[in-house]
């Protein structure tokens, strides 16, 4: 995979993938949770946006409502300039689990991408090898996923999500269940993956570093109800190393993003 | 460690089959020595002699009854499936004729063949309705409970991908409930040999539950006997075959994975 480009591709304003604007979401009836309120983000083609946030601050679902698989309560939804109303598909996800189906290979997983959508069986196969060959699994194509450690499975949901080309990744907090190392290096072939296809990727965490480490803006959520606190761009080159982490401006952006969830 | 494990294989099969035979053993030394009169208790060499007397008879009788139960098990199998299937899917459906099948399920099944004899005769239907009728309801609910234990993210999944319900049922619901199906199939199997035995109790002119009511009329144990053999080897034939079928079609199940990790090992 080489890489294409340097920073964010996009000038600025021109080309919004993503709209959101007054996004309410309530849970139960009447007074309920408010799970969202007041929520305005927009997100750039090709960019790479954080969501940032302690559990339970809604920006899971905020992530939902964006691929219209959760209805908002009220606000609104606008990607590629059409209005949400029901699941975008041309989307890939990957969600908290990695949900493999057992009943398929490593290669059949990846390929359900394909089976749903009706793409080219052989020419999505090849893609499907291709992208397991970037996160280092061409090897384990016909193992069973239960034969695979977390980590493995959810680079297996990465390569489902990206198979069919989306313009916009959504990742609503993949990475969670995994240990320190592991998600190092999995971060580096997100980046790696992104940085190759160009699309756009909004993805939910609760680590500050992992959140830096990957985006080109980090937004931080408030809890209960969510709110956008703050929305912070990271102005470091491209591609990142793990070692940027021990930089100052690293530290700096930590410091910030960490005062931002604090208040 | 691989003698061992050879040993244990050998035990496997060694300890049961020993069993066995000192069973038929005494049995047979308890026979021969009048412990019990042969219209109790037959010796099993006698048994075994009448087997080889009547196979030929007795083919046509298991051929009987196999096809009532095969066509009724089937029958359990298909509609089980689809009612589920419907009721799962479709709320009016559910709504309507769950509360129902559940009453029809309580009524005692057995109890209505006579009832099924006055309908449908002293044929071959009777005993395949019954057959039916009670293998079909633990597939029925096997299968809503699988097709309904689906998470929301799974389902999410596949909605982001632009599946219609009916991708989503072949590739998320149906593999997800198909071990259950099989579990249940296992449950089913033996019901559908109790329906077609009984239908064949209640008014028949074959088949091997007709076999054993009229040698019970005329006091023939040894051919009681004769007819049991051949129902459980009808059974275990049919159980194992359906188990083979499991084992091809969800290997891929945690219930099946120690049996594989164990081969490997």
């Amino acid at each position: 995979m080489t890489v294409q480009r340097e920073s964010a591709p996009t000038p600025a304003g021109t080309d919004n993938q993503i709209e959101v604007k007054g996004l309410n979401k309530r849970f139960g009836a009447g007074d309920g949770v408010v799970a969202l309120e007041n929520v305005d983000l927009t997100v750039r083609r090709g960019e790479f946006v954080a969501i940032l946030g302690p559990s339970g601050c809604g920006k899971s679902t905020l992530l939902m409502i964006t691929a219209g698989l959760t209805p908002p309560s009220s606000g609104s939804v606008v990607v590629d300039g059409k209005k949400v109303t029901r699941p975008l598909t041309e989307v890939g996800i990957v969600f908290q689990r990695d949900l493999l189906f057992d009943w398929r290979t490593v290669l059949g997983n990846v390929m359900l991408q394909a089976d749903i959508r009706g793409l080219d069986r052989n020419a999505s196969r090849e893609k499907a090898l291709q992208l397991l060959e970037t996160v280092g699994l061409r090897g384990f194509a016909d193992r069973r996923p239960w034969e695979l450690s977390g980590g493995m499975r959810q680079r297996v949901a990465l390569c489902r999500a990206l198979l069919h080309d989306a313009s916009l990744l959504l990742l609503d907090e993949p990475f969670g269940a995994l240990d320190a190392i592991t998600r190092d290096q999995i971060n580096l072939d997100l980046q790696k993956i992104w940085l190759a296809t160009g699309c756009t990727a909004v993805m939910v965490t609760h680590s500050i570093s992992e959140a830096i480490f990957l985006a080109d803006r980090v937004v931080v959520m408030s809890p209960r109800p969510g709110r956008i606190a703050q929305d912070v761009t990271i102005d470091l080159p491209r591609p990142r190393t793990v070692e940027m982490r021990d930089t100052p401006r690293f530290a700096a952006y930590q410091a910030t993003l960490r005062d931002a969830i604090m208040h | 460690m691989t003698t061992r494990s050879a040993m244990r294989q050998l035990t496997d099969i060694a300890y049961p089959a020993l069993v066995f035979i000192v069973s038929i053993v005494v049995w047979e030394f308890g026979a021969r020595a009048g412990w019990f009169p042969p219209y109790v208790l037959p010796a099993p060499s006698s048994i075994v002699a009448r087997i080889g007397d009547t196979a030929d008879l007795m083919l046509h009788h298991a051929v009987v009854t196999s096809f009532e139960i095969i066509l009724g098990f089937v029958l359990a199998v298909i509609i089980g499936v689809a009612l589920a299937a419907m009721i799962v899917f479709v709320r009016t459906i559910d709504k309507a004729f769950y509360p129902w099948l559940v009453v029809v399920q309580v009524i005692p099944k057995v109890a209505l063949g006579p009832l099924l004899v006055v309908w449908l005769g002293f044929g071959f239907l009777p005993k395949v309705l019954l057959a039916f009728l009670l293998s079909f309801f633990p597939v029925m609910i096997s299968a809503m409970v699988g097709l309904r234990s689906i998470d929301n993210d799974s389902m999410f999944l596949l909605r982001s991908m632009g599946a219609d319900p009916i991708k989503i049922f072949r590739h998320l619901q149906l593999p997800s409930a198909l071990p259950g199906i099989f579990g249940s199939m296992k449950v089913a199997i033996t019901l559908a040999t109790v329906g077609a035995i009984v239908g064949e109790f209640i008014g028949a002119n074959e088949g091997l539950g007709y076999v054993l009511v009229t040698a019970n009329g005329v006091l023939d144990t040894t051919l009681i006997f004769v007819a049991l053999t051949w129902i459980s080897v009808l059974a275990l034939v049919f159980y194992g075959a359906i188990a083979m079928l499991e084992n091809m079609s969800v290997h891929w199940h945690v219930s099946h994975r120690s049996r594989a990790a164990q081969a490997l090992a």
